[in-house]
């Protein structure tokens, strides 16, 4: 076992973990922040992820040990109350996701790139973006809906 | 229809703020008090007699709760059509995958743990993995008596067919005959034959949420099931009775289906789940791995498909012979019909007077066969479209001319007799020639491609849709249908809004549980937006009248000189009274909500299909062999557009999964096993794959739905892959009688033409 503190959405958080526990278990059952999805448990679809120190991982492959006196941003950290992030607006408004399901990972990956990089090309996007798998969309509206907001057609 | 409230404009999911906010909960979101996980272990053998269970050792490990194995549960078997499948292997075990033992235990790492505890003696048996070889006499038998096996009447909304269930021959679950004309009649006339056959390998449906089941037993035995499952009125009657139950018994909750394109409709684990649970008397939920996913998952049939067509001195197409052999694996339990009925495009949207398809459902030792997005069509297209370029190429026709002169016209009656009315086939072809510049010149290595497909919006029913408004007026429509991701809700949504003439957002849309809403077919075979659509009309309907009454009433006029008008009553008298006004006067008289519920059963035929044209611009490396989707045209023939986003939803993503079907994706089978076991080496599309799209509609006002609507889920993933073989063709001169197009297999027939022209 290993204690850890690190900060979930701004919260501070404090666990005694198993040494192999995965980020994603800490924050699915430890934290009942199921937001969260876990899609190939191999780190490919990109469904689970989340933001550590505000770089995009795949938690299902980060030990949660890893994450001690880290900041770890999460899609519930990303609304103010009944107030979405542009991200999160632009993917309901541009037809960015179907089923929802790989959405919190899609929309984590997006808030990273334009963290980094805010008014990327359709090319950059695209490139970022082939992390995160979607089966629905084809993609197409997914990256509309991100280019969006980086030409600032949504606000919050 | 841009006249009109809602409907033709543009509305983003009802549902989507909780989506995109991590707060919708999926099956495997669930949490209750006292929660085990569950898990199976599954069989390493293809075919195997199983000769002891050794499960103490799990047994005894501190955090299990349950182990249980097939000797154990009642001998029942269970199913969508066909009752072949045990839930836990019983003596035998006929694929590599099938469940074997199942654990339930505190942690996840706990019943894994169990799982390796657990020792199984198997005796090998001869096992089959070939659908063609499976129905030889000499073949292993899968099943060695299937006359215990269950299954209820052919339903009456599938096409009529020769349907023989278990005919003599080895290892076949079903031979269904489709005809039409005379087909040895139409082979007389004549002047050229051609025949060709084609394999398709099975490919996994993609959804990136695994299967999950929670079971939750309340004291007095009531059953509480969640499913990540797209039917839940339909899964609640499997579910009963499986477990030998009445319905009553069991209430199936709701929860958003992770994707579904087919995969989401059977009971998957939820049954040993329910057996986990009464033994271990505490909740479980089991999640699939995607490995388990990938290995045992009801993945789209691979088939083998031979084609036989006659053609005309003129080019035209006088007889047609299919045949149709699909693998459904070793058990049938996953396939909601007793054939596949995608088997019926095998004539494709052509004038065809003369057809005889003949289709074979066989037993093999592999996964399991279950539905994805236009069962069948997918493949039977592939064969029939790359088909139809081998006698263009044969007779020296451009592939585009051989199909006009072909594809059906206004009056003509489809292949198996079908008299659609408003044909578009034509003019949707026409359509995606233009818009792909089919005539323009192209650079070498470049090629071009056509596929086509059509199907009709789904009739099956019955749907209902129950609509409450409240005292302050707020509407909430309850529908038993989940929502796959497609929209269908949203779309329900804007009905109501047309009909009130009211704005979208004061339209509440919930998915009841099976206790609480009313029975519903639920999603499949593209009729939601037809069938329930109809249902929340019909709701709609009855609440105005009903609201006009009371308004009536509360106004002391005949009812008759009363309208409702966006949001309120007038009436002849120029009097006018608002929605929220009545709903407050009825506050004190009578029992709110109010509640009506609309009921829908398609009583005739639809009398209109859909066609689909697809046109794939490839750029094939001659070095290598890699193909590059450089553009993709879909051209399609729909009804009034409910919702233009999640319309164009369904097409882009259809189209890429297409994409995926033509190019990468493919379950590879070893000796019975799927070896590619993970997302890494199962090749799913992904953003730096999609090409160009170019989306041609051809809207009129036709279809069966509210407004004139039709279906446009499953169509623009069924032709690609038959359009990117054929433009491989174009591009390099190799024809690849095989999915997916891969470089290796594009560059192995390059170097087989060019040693081929270098002997001539």
């Amino acid at each position: 076992m290993k204690s850890i503190r690190l900060r979930v959405n701004g919260q501070a958080v404090e666990r005694d973990i198993p040494d192999n526990a995965l980020l994603i278990d800490l924050l699915r059952n430890g934290l009942d922040l199921t937001g969260t999805k876990e899609g190939c448990s191999v780190g490919v679809c990109g469904a689970c992820t989340v933001l550590l120190d505000g770089q995009p991982v795949s938690s299902c492959l980060t030990l949660a040990v890893t994450a001690d006196g880290c900041a770890v941003t999460t899609i519930e950290g990303l609304s103010e109350g009944d107030r979405l992030h542009p991200l999160q607006k632009a993917f309901i408004d541009y037809g960015g996701f179907q089923c929802g399901i790989c959405t919190p990972g899609q929309i984590m990956s997006a808030k990273a790139l334009l963290d980094e990089n805010p008014h990327p090309s359709k090319d950059e996007i695209q490139n970022w973006m082939m992390g995160n798998l979607c089966r629905c969309t084809g993609y197409y509206k997914i990256i509309e809906s991100i280019q969006a907001v980086a030409d600032g057609r949504v606000t919050p | 229809m841009a006249s009109l409230v809602s409907v033709g404009r543009p509305a983003g999911h009802v549902e989507g703020p909780s989506k995109v906010t991590g707060q919708a909960r999926y099956t495997a979101d669930i949490r209750l008090p006292g929660l085990l996980y569950g898990k199976c272990l599954r069989s390493p053998f293809p075919h195997a007699r199983i000769v002891s269970i050794d499960t103490a050792q799990a047994k005894a490990l501190a955090g299990v709760h349950a182990v249980i194995t097939g000797a154990e549960l009642p001998d029942r078997r269970i199913g969508r059509f066909f009752l072949d499948k045990p839930v836990l292997a019983r003596d035998v075990v006929r694929f590599a995958g099938e469940k074997v033992v199942a654990v339930a235990a505190e942690s996840m790492d706990i019943a894994e743990e169990a799982l390796t505890r657990i020792a199984v003696e198997y005796e090998a048996l001869p096992a089959v993995f070939d659908p063609v070889e499976a129905m030889q006499g000499n073949a292993p038998r899968v099943h060695t008596d299937t006359s215990a096996y269950t299954h209820p009447p052919v339903p009456d909304f599938v096409h009529p067919g020769d349907d023989r269930l278990y005919p003599d021959i080895p290892n076949v679950v079903s031979q269904v005959f489709y005809t039409h004309g005379d087909v040895e009649a139409g082979f007389s006339q004549a002047t050229r034959e051609f025949t060709h056959t084609f394999t398709i390998p099975p490919v996994h449906q993609g959804y990136i949420e695994p299967h999950a089941s929670v079971v939750q037993i309340e004291p007095d035995g009531k059953v509480n099931l969640w499913i990540s499952n797209k039917t839940p009125f339909v899964a609640r009657s499997q579910f009963a009775a499986a477990l030998d139950v009445t319905e009553d018994r069991v209430c199936v909750n709701t929860a958003p289906i992770g994707g579904d394109f087919g995969g989401k409709g059977s009971l998957m684990d939820s049954v040993v789940c329910y057996h986990l649970a009464a033994a271990a008397g505490r909740p479980v939920k089991m999640v699939m791995t995607y490995t388990e996913e990938l290995s045992a998952g009801n993945p789209r049939h691979p088939a083998v498909i031979t084609l036989r067509t006659g053609v005309d001195a003129s080019g035209r197409i006088v007889a047609r012979k299919a045949k149709l052999v699909f693998s459904c694996g070793a058990y049938s339990a996953f396939t909601p019909l007793h054939t596949v009925h995608g088997s019926v495009h095998a004539a494709g949207p052509y004038r065809m007077p003369n057809v005889e398809i003949e289709v074979f459902r066989v037993y093999t030792n592999t996964v399991p066969a279950g539905h994805m997005r236009a069962p069948g069509a997918p493949q039977i297209v592939f064969g029939v479209e790359s088909h139809m370029d081998l006698i263009a190429q044969e007779l020296g026709l451009d592939p585009l001319e051989f199909r006009l002169r072909n594809t059906l016209v206004e009056g003509d009656a489809a292949p198996l007799g079908e008299k659609w009315k408003k044909i578009r086939c034509k003019e949707t072809l026409e359509a995606a020639a233009r818009e792909a510049e089919w005539d323009t010149e192209k650079a070498a290595h470049i090629g071009r491609g056509i596929g086509m497909y059509d199907r009709e919006p789904g009739a099956f029913g019955p749907s209902s849709a129950t609509l409450s408004i409240a005292a302050d007026a707020t509407l909430t429509l309850m529908t038993g249908a989940a929502d796959t991701g497609t929209g269908s809700y949203t779309v329900l949504q804007q009905v109501v809004a047309e009909e009130l003439q009211i704005p979208l957002e004061s339209v509440r849309v919930v998915q009841g549980s099976t206790d609480s809403a009313q029975w519903e077919v639920g999603a499949g075979g593209s009729r939601l937006t037809h069938m329930a659509g109809q249902a929340t009309l019909a709701a709609v309907q009855k609440l105005k009248a009903g609201l006009t009454a009371f308004a009536a009433r509360h106004m002391e006029s005949p009812p008759e000189q009363v309208a409702y008008r966006a949001g309120e009553f007038v009436n002849t008298n120029g009097q006018r009274l608002a929605l929220p006004r009545l709903m407050a006067a009825l506050a004190d008289r009578e029992e709110l909500p109010l509640r009506y519920t609309g009921e829908y059963v398609a009583e005739d035929p639809v009398e209109v299909t859909s066609f689909c044209a697809q046109i794939a611009e490839v750029a094939v490396d001659p070095a290598t062999g890699q193909v590059t989707l450089k553009k993709l045209t879909t051209a399609h023939d729909v009804g009034t557009i409910l919702n233009p986003l999640t319309h164009q939803g369904q097409v882009e993503g259809g189209a890429i999964q297409g994409v995926g079907h033509a190019l990468t994706e493919h379950l590879i089978v070893q000796d019975g096993a799927v070896t590619n076991v993970h997302l890494g080496d199962y090749k799913l599309p992904t953003s730096m794959d999609i090409p160009e799209l170019k989306t041609v509609l051809g809207e009129s006002n036709a279809g069966p739905a509210p407004y004139a609507g039709k279906a446009i889920g499953e169509h623009s993933n069924v032709a690609v892959p038959a359009a990117v073989a054929n433009a491989v063709f174009d591009a390099v001169g190799v024809r690849l009688m095989d999915l997916p197009v891969t470089a290796e297999k594009v560059y192995a027939a390059l170097r087989e033409k060019n040693s081929a022209t270098r002997n001539d």
